[in-house]
């Protein structure tokens, strides 16, 4: 981090006009700190198991870490805005019990997918109308959501776990639409692009910081507030869902309980990679490493052989040392 | 006891540069025993960062500080630091207690962490007597959230009061008061300086006010003291703005703000009618309406205006227009803008860059859906236009000074083709030079045929600008409709019941 009051200067001294382009280098700091952290973790774990840096091992770390990937980048949205969507793990174990339930009862696999996501939009609509249009807090909101999407979970199956009877579901995770590129990995990858150009590039995406930052100055200003974060919280749960569906189509299983400790791990991803739980800031990019740094820890506790009740403890020490940098980053920045 | 001469602060060549911006270059700067010492400087002439440091929230680079007791012996940093209190423009109170515990709450220290009620209000009653007997017996125990903002101040200084401050910093307290209660204000500061040797630092951009109230007189220009410890009497105010830094040349041309009505063709079409039970104005295309008076008033008015509130009391008519408009968002996107007075809560996007503050607006009336290079040359003409001091357009907000902030909020709609811009207090916490410019700004946006919504409770800055003046008394009914040639600053305090 010491390189920053090194770039402040060179700013100072030029002038104005030579400054058109925001220099990747510096917009992207904390992702590239994040970056160089990862490759830490990962070395220090190869040097204690050697096979860790084999390519097989990458491959399990994607596969493994692909549906927390997502569910990050739509958690990141709605803390971006200033909110926070504790409901995302109950809807991903929801989905797969509808989507399981409802190939049980005849229907195909595109079919009962479509009635999965279903879900992610029913609970987004709803965590975005009581959020927006009622207005209550973000956290009681999903609070609900969640106890409630989490006992349907249950619910649809009387608690019993389901196995995927459509033959051809696994071609949705480890199918490659695209020659050559395993579907989990396309997936992230295009959601990982789209998303980080829309919040960068597109107005309705800067809209997101904007509501995050201050939202009576947005509203104020004419920013379609209320739309925005309703749009946060079906994207949210919509990505929730669709983890969900990728999961269930990895381990051919679904659970009631599958995704009961995501919301945590994709939260804790989202504030690694560098976003404010206070809203107004973060990046895709930033999500999607925070949620492979999460990955790689749990992968490399499993090779280790470390006791995996460690885990958690693990992870929260990461968390720790991510906050610390971007406070110590942040506060070498601004004058105040 | 009469004036003393005796040091309670001294700075000398204080330095602090933050990267390789160097903010102070050795600013000088004493206070003495009983005065009210104006401390005066363009905005980002370093005076905020000279105040930080002195209450410890930033480190210097060099120079010393030194603080005296009233014997005139030096004092620790530490100690000295704590007889200092700074009063801010947003005030430090905790809206959910009382008066009593806001006062004494810092430094209660009673036997096993209890709150010890009786000792406590005596210490409040004690603190508060000493700026208004009256507002101590009957205001002790109202929550802080129910008061005025002017009493806000005075519960502020009574805490400092309590805790034995020696040295008030008053970082520009007049910006939210009407003239009564600065005059209030006033009263409390002479007293306390000449009665109780009390020391207060003043930062104001009101000329006016600094004679009033200041005998002494500091300017800071660029980081370095360019007057120290002047009589105010002693210089002009065309001498002050010249030792700011500020051009004079503008002023001379200010003196003729350019009056130019606009020469729309369908003028008669165009009119903005605003009408409640008591009133009502018909303006035309380029017109300046000001407005006055204490806060609600006007507030009410200019929330109808641009639709951030239902406007139960006032119709607005215009052709093209709905009847009223249901949010800032539909007003925007007809052409009416808005610009809040409240910057750093509704104003200023603080974690997005200066190129997103300033095109905000742009983004909305245009419609756009992405941003592009095009955006990026606009934003840089807009902020070299308005002399917009900064590295990079992917700064931050926070790293600008007050006077800069306000200037992007003004970028947001400077050379939009808009038909009517509201504006509340646009030139608060600006230095004179900017607001001169500010002032050439509107007038030419006016020139172009956009009608203008000021309120301000700086009346001078009104009769300057204004076509017209719609005065609110403190009740805030509408006291009536002045056009330019009958405005007098005597009027309106009249009008607006806030005769000194």
């Amino acid at each position: 981090m010491t390189y920053a009051p090194e770039t402040s200067s060179a700013k100072a001294g030029r002038e104005l006009t030579t400054r058109q382009r925001e220099s990747l280098l510096s917009a992207y700091r904390t992702e590239i700190a994040i970056a160089f952290a990862i490759a830490l973790v990962a070395l220090a774990v190869g040097s204690q198991v050697p096979q860790a840096l084999s390519w097989g091992n990458f491959a399990n770390i994607t596969q493994a870490g692909a549906p927390l990937i997502i569910m990050s980048l739509g958690v990141l949205l709605v803390v971006i805005t200033g909110g926070i969507d504790l409901s995302v793990g109950s809807v991903f174990s929801l989905t797969g019990m509808v989507t399981a339930q409802a190939m049980a009862q005849g229907l195909g696999g595109v079919g009962a997918a479509l009635a999965g996501l279903s879900v992610g939009l029913v609970f987004g609509s709803i965590n975005g109308f009581l959020v927006t249009v009622v207005g209550l807090a973000p956290f009681v909101v999903t609070l609900i959501t969640f106890a409630v999407a989490g006992s349907l979970a249950f619910i649809v199956t009387n608690g019993r776990s389901m196995p995927i009877g459509d033959p051809d579901f696994w071609l949705l995770n480890s199918g490659s639409l695209v020659p050559g590129i395993p579907n989990y990995i396309l997936f992230c990858l295009v959601l990982l692009i789209a998303i980080e150009f829309f919040l960068k590039k597109m107005v309705a995406g800067r809209w997101f910081y904007a509501v995050g930052s201050s939202s009576t100055a947005a509203y104020l200003l004419g920013i379609p507030v209320k739309r925005t974060k309703f749009m946060a919280y079906v994207a949210s749960s919509l990505l929730a869902s669709f983890s969900g569906l990728l999961t269930i189509s990895y381990i051919l299983n679904a659970e009631s309980t599958a995704g009961s400790s995501l919301m945590l791990q994709a939260i804790a991803a989202v504030v690694i990679g560098g976003a404010s739980l206070l809203g107004g800031t973060g990046t895709a990019v930033g999500a999607v490493l925070g949620a492979l740094m999460i990955t790689v820890i749990q992968n490399g506790v499993n090779l280790i052989g470390i006791n995996s009740f460690w885990q958690g403890s693990v992870t929260g020490f990461a968390i720790l040392v991510a906050v610390l940098i971007d406070r110590f980053g942040k506060s070498r920045r601004s004058r105040h | 006891m009469s004036h003393q001469s005796q040091p309670v602060l001294s700075v000398r060549g204080l330095t602090k540069s933050y990267g390789a911006t160097s903010v102070l270059k050795g600013v000088d700067f004493s206070v003495a025993r009983g005065e009210v010492h104006a401390l005066l400087g363009g905005n980002g002439a370093g005076k905020s960062t000279m105040i930080r440091i002195i209450t410890g929230l930033a480190a210097k680079d060099a120079g010393d500080i030194a603080f005296h007791d009233a014997a005139g012996n030096l004092l620790s940093e530490a100690d000295g630091r704590s007889k200092v209190a700074v009063v801010h423009q947003e005030l430090a109170l905790l809206p959910h207690l009382t008066v009593a515990e806001n006062i004494v709450l810092p430094q209660l220290t009673s036997g096993f962490g209890l709150f010890d009620r009786k000792r406590s209000w005596r210490l409040a009653h004690d603190a508060l007597c000493l700026i208004d007997p009256e507002f101590a017996d009957t205001s002790l125990h109202r929550l802080v959230g129910d008061l005025s903002l002017h009493q806000g101040q005075m519960v502020e200084i009574a805490r400092a009061l309590s805790f034995g401050a020696e040295l008030l910093l008053l970082d520009e307290p007049t910006g939210n008061l009407t003239s009564a209660e600065t005059q209030r204000l006033f009263d409390v500061l002479r007293r306390l300086t000449t009665e109780n040797g009390l020391a207060v630092v003043f930062v104001s951009h009101r000329m006016k006010e600094i004679r009033q109230i200041a005998n002494v007189c500091t300017i800071i220009r660029d980081g370095r003291t360019v007057v120290d410890c002047v009589a105010t009497e002693s210089l002009s105010d065309t001498a002050i703005v010249e030792k700011m830094g500020q051009i004079t040349a503008r002023q001379t041309e200010n003196g003729s703000v350019s009056h130019v009505t606009a020469k729309n063709a369908n003028t008669a079409d165009d009119t903005l009618v605003i009408r409640d039970a008591d009133m009502e104005v018909r303006l035309a295309p380029g017109t300046v309406l000001g407005v006055a008076g204490a806060p609600a008033g006007p507030l009410a008015l200019i929330s109808a205006l641009v639709g951030a509130a239902k406007a139960r009391r006032w119709m607005v008519a215009r052709s093209g227009w709905p009847e009223a408009f249901t949010s800032p968002r539909q007003a925007a996107r007809n052409g009416a803008g808005f610009i809040t007075g409240d910057r750093a809560h509704k104003g200023i996007l603080a974690n997005l860059p200066i190129i997103d503050n300033v095109m905000a607006s742009r983004r909305i009336v245009r419609g756009v859906w992405f941003t592009n290079s095009r955006e990026r040359t606009e934003c840089l003409d807009l902020v070299q236009s308005l002399k917009i001091k900064a590295a990079s357009i992917w700064d931050l907000p926070d790293t600008l000074s007050g006077g800069t902030q306000q200037k992007l909020l003004l970028a947001r709609w400077l050379g939009l083709p808009s038909r009517l811009l509201v504006l509340e207090e646009p030139t608060r916490g600006v230095d004179i030079g900017t607001k001169k410019e500010i002032y050439q700004l509107i007038r030419r946006m006016a020139a172009s045929g956009t009608i203008i919504v000021w309120w301000s409770t700086e009346n001078a800055e009104l009769l300057e600008v204004c076509d017209r003046v719609v005065a609110f008394d403190t009740e805030g009914r509408c006291a009536g409709v002045v056009d330019k040639q009958d405005l007098s600053e005597d009027a309106l305090a009249n009008m607006t019941g806030m005769a000194a």
